[in-house]
């Protein structure tokens, strides 16, 4: 391509030529010599203590180097810990071993090193746990009742926190009024159910930690999705200086939140290898992979709508029960909050309340996962206005028209403290509307009933609020991390850039978008900017590394610093065509003379050659072309859009088939359309495995039943239906460019877009889908409950 | 620690022999004997696909079989479909039509896709998710991989005709 306006352009992607060839290089590929390779063994029980444990028998096998039962772990190593802490939250971190009891099967016991996988696995037979089996909880609701037993004795109950959002906006009003809910000439309510699911990135976790004894210095191959925080949290528990941590991040096999956490194994193999001094190697099974990752998602929900007849909404309150696990992970109980944050949704509801509860049960612990309880609280939203509208025997675009957030109210102080910067909510309802032809498909729709084809229409509006965020926001909320992003750019001696990111790339092209964004704004070809991520040494610290913040963080990150680049180029330019300063610009990766008949120009390769000379400098510049530049945003964006689903259900057997499935995004200005389309498929693809197919379930006992993918089921290709992509383009008013974050979005309307549609389809028997996911089984049993 | 016994297989058209356990699976002999670390494990269990194989021209997983039971097998990798320095045009397809974002099941389904196209060389899309079903990605919702195959299905068909 022969432009400077990358910006927009399909641009290929420059993560493809390695991958295409198998020439990636993920943490499994990586081969250190001398590398040992660690098994943990997993607690097959969900609650139970633990009277001993004995590894004489393990530790004197041949190939083993070394066994770690929590005798083993140094006293210096701390837990990590809990970086959301709410007031009132209870506390509790990540340790590096169970600690004298299991709570959840998969839970960390002892740890084999040993000369292979397959020896180390071998010595895990040869351990003996002494296991004092002990009453389980797996129910969040049975987990809250009077005598349950209790998880985390120090918590004295099983209430991780009981959250109150009680109608505050951020400009400290308050709207809710209880009375109107008794008042109120039509009240709604929904009783919902989302199933435990997960991101399950196809490469599972693993990690490499590689000990030099002599520099004090611990190199770690890891798959985190913030790297820089990683580093600080790993230092600190290790009782390292942060100095003697380095992190590198080699490609990713999909993160989707999951990686975002810290974890018990990146303890263990850290410990091992200053133990031992080799390099030590942890790479997950999928087994691991399903019981001792994050899970996500698991809510029991109850809300309340006050409505007037003509539909329009006088109050939403409700009840959010997060079932979260045997213990506070990483992110505390964000998503929960996030959900309680983002209910209000697209609409004018001020008049608000919403209680959170997350309750410890025995089950892998539920944390980060891609949305963040942005998802489970748009499945509430959409859930309550189709059922809303059904008891009102309006239509359901008909009410979401009528309560929606106009272009000409932003910004809009949600009544969960959301600040919401922009958006065009009618614009993509209506485009939705058009584009799946749903006049037509309402007419049709009774005809094809009388068929025996019960086919349904599902709507779901959403709003994402991304970008996190402004550092003192997380404070606010206690969150103990920045939500900054860095970037330095360095133009070197002949011209060419060099990027410098401190975001993780997880496969949506983060390298190709920021390289993007450079070459636009230097107005040099794409391939002259270089991205460099992935090793803590070099690359800035980053703050939070998610949520949707690549382009509306980490990007204008890279714009400042250009900006400051450009006006250096311009100082160094003016002496170069003796100019003042004040008639340069700088454009198309040159800086010229404003507006001269005859073209006077320097390139950016002749300035940054006078920039490392330093012969004949501006006063008070110095040698080099390069900035830093870190970004704290002044808001988060509000990405936003409406997806239309058409599908038809088999009343037979439960079935589902997709007719259609239109989605109108609207993330601000696209980068790069192509990652963009790529981005939301995959997001819709993952939502809809949790609304038709994925949940693991456990049985009362706390045994994990679902540690295959035979019996976890992961959409397959002809699971996920063809989609339509349109765009509304409302730029944020408050980031350079407009972007808005939309790596994510993807994941939050399909849910009740589908419970939605299948609710429609079969509006004639009254069968209302109010749990995901909506597996064949589950649809099958409600149509025989309602047809009797 | 079981004893070693001596594999020979033809790797991407070169003969090689190595020494494995006999309970070793095909995928850990290519990717830490020979390290051909381009064939991915995504499940070891024979759903995802991640780890598939050509193994005398026909589709495998690399996961299901022990290296000792493949002796003597002629055995395709990714590594193996670059031809004096060309692209297989479904590597390229992949690339052009955005079919892979992280990049780990992408090995597997382009072989797939060489295998599909190899039975039918003018699939509809429908054919190609029907067919396709046994890889599984995370990241791309299928769409644009269908596109992808579909693409290199034309390139190759024009280049034949």
């Amino acid at each position: 391509m022969t432009t400077t306006e990358w910006i927009g352009a399909r641009a290929p992607r420059r993560e493809d030529p390695a991958l295409i060839r198998g020439r990636g290089r993920y943490v499994a590929d990586i081969n250190l010599p001398g590398t040992l390779h660690m098994a943990i063994l997993r607690s097959p029980m969900g609650h139970a203590s633990i009277n001993s444990i004995d590894a004489s028998e393990a530790r004197a096998m041949d190939g083993v180097h070394m066994v770690i039962t929590p005798d083993d772990i140094p006293d210096h190593v701390t837990q990590f810990p809990v970086i959301w802490r709410l007031p009132g939250q209870k506390d509790s971190g990540t340790p590096a071993l169970a600690e004298g009891k299991v709570r959840y099967v998969g839970e960390p016991v002892a740890a084999v090193v040993a000369e292979s996988r397959y020896v180390a696995e071998d010595a895990l037979d040869a351990i003996d746990v002494d296991y004092e089996p002990l009453d389980a909880v797996t129910d969040a609701e049975a987990a809250l009742e009077e005598g349950a037993p209790v998880i985390n004795e120090d918590w004295g109950d099983n209430v991780a926190i009981h959250h109150v959002f009680a109608g505050y906006n951020a400009l400290g009003e308050c709207h809710y009024d209880a009375e109107t809910f008794d008042n109120a000439e039509v009240t709604v309510r929904g009783r919902l159910k989302i199933g435990r699911h997960s991101g399950i990135p196809l490469e599972t976790r693993g990690i490499v930690a590689d000990w030099d004894e002599v520099h004090g210095r611990l190199t770690v191959h890891s798959e985190s999705q913030v790297a820089s925080l990683f580093r600080t949290e790993l230092a600190a528990s290790l009782g390292l200086p942060e100095t003697a941590v380095r992190v590198l991040t080699p490609n990713m096999g999909g993160g989707f939140g999951n990686k975002w956490d810290r974890y018990p194994e990146d303890l263990l193999v850290s410990i091992a290898s200053m133990e031992l001094g080799k390099p030590v190697k942890w790479i997950g099974d999928r087994r691991e992979g399903l019981m001792a990752t994050v899970h996500g998602r698991a809510q029991v929900q109850e809300w309340e709508m006050a409505l007037q007849s003509d539909g329009t909404i006088l109050g939403l309150r409700g009840k959010v029960i997060n079932d979260l696990g045997a213990h506070l992970h990483s992110v505390g109980i964000g998503p929960a909050w996030v959900t309680g944050a983002a209910a209000p949704n697209q609409y004018k509801i001020a008049n608000y309340y919403c209680d959170v509860i997350a309750a410890a049960t025995n089950k892998a612990p539920s944390s980060t996962f891609r949305g963040f309880g942005g998802p489970e609280g748009i499945f509430g939203a959409e859930r309550m206005m189709d059922k809303a509208a059904k008891q009102l025997g309006m239509d359901p675009a008909e009410i979401r028209r009528k309560n929606m957030i106009q272009p000409d109210q932003f910004p809009w102080f949600n009544a969960a403290g959301a600040v919401y910067d922009s958006g065009n909510f009618p614009e993509c309802l209506e485009k939705a509307l058009e584009a799946a032809d749903y006049d037509r498909l309402r007419a049709e729709q009774a005809e094809l009933r009388e068929q025996g084809i019960f086919r349904g229409i599902g709507i779901s509006s959403y709003i994402h609020v991304s970008g996190f965020g402004p550092s003192p926001i997380l404070g606010y909320l206690s969150y103990y991390t920045g939500g900054y992003e860095g970037s330095t750019v360095k133009v070197d001696p002949n011209g060419k850039a060099t990027v410098y990111t401190g975001m993780i790339p997880m496969g949506q092209g983060t390298e190709t978008t920021l390289a993007q964004v450079a070459a636009h704004h230097l107005g040099i070809d794409m391939d002259d900017v270089r991205v460099v991520w992935g090793d803590t040494d070099q690359t800035p610290y980053t703050g939070f590394g998610s949520a949707g913040s690549r382009s509306n963080v980490a990007a204008v990150a890279v714009i400042r610093a250009i900006e400051e680049i450009k006006a250096k180029a311009i100082r160094i330019g003016a002496g170069m065509l003796e100019a003042d300063a004040d008639d340069l610009e700088y454009a198309e990766g040159a800086v010229s003379v404003k507006g001269a008949e005859e073209m006077r120009s320097v390139t950016l390769a002749q300035v940054a050659q006078q920039a490392y000379w330093a012969h004949a400098l501006p006063e008070g510049d110095q040698p080099f072309l390069e900035a830093t530049y870190v970004y704290d945003p002044p808001n988060f964006t509000t990405a936003s859009g409406c997806h239309v689903v058409v599908l038809d259900v088999d009343t037979k057997t439960g079935k589902i088939t997709f007719q259609n499935y239109v989605i109108v995004d609207d993330c601000g200005p696209v980068i790069n359309p192509l990652l963009v389309e790529g981005q939301i498929h995959g997001g819709v693809a993952q939502a809809l495995g949790g609304a038709l197919l994925e949940e693991f379930v456990y049985d009362e006992e706390g045994q994990l039943l679902t540690t295959s993918f035979m019996d976890y089921l992961l959409p397959s290709f002809t699971d996920v239906p063809d989609m339509e992509i349109h765009h509304v383009v409302t730029p944020s008013p408050h980031t350079d460019g407009g972007f808005k974050g939309m790596g994510e979005a993807g994941t939050f309307p399909p849910g009740a877009a589908v419970a939605n549609a299948v609710t429609d389809a079969l509006s004639h028997l009254g069968v209302e889908a109010d749990e995901l996911p909506i597996t064949p089984s589950r649809l099958w049993g409600l149509i025989q409950e309602a047809t009797g | 620690m079981m004893a070693q016994v001596a594999i020979t297989l033809n790797v991407n058209g070169r003969n090689q022999t190595t020494l494995a356990e006999p309970r070793e699976i095909l995928a850990d002999v290519l990717r830490d004997r020979l390290g051909l670390t381009g064939t991915h494990l995504g499940c070891e269990h024979g759903v995802c696909g991640a780890c598939t194989v050509l193994m005398d021209g026909e589709m495998v997983r690399s996961c299901l079989l022990f290296a000792v039971q493949v002796q003597g097998s002629e055995i395709t990798t990714i590594e193996g479909l670059e031809e004096n320095g060309e692209l297989h045009p479904m590597q390229k397809a992949f690339s052009e039509y955005h079919g892979l974002q992280c990049g780990f099941c992408t090995p597997g389904m382009i072989l797939a896709g060489i295998d599909l196209l190899k039975r039918n060389p003018d699939p509809t899309a429908e054919e190609v998710r029907d067919d396709m079903g046994g890889n599984i990605c995370r990241c791309t919702g299928y769409q644009k991989i269908v596109e992808s195959v579909l693409g290199a299905a034309s390139e190759m068909n024009e280049v034949t005709s």
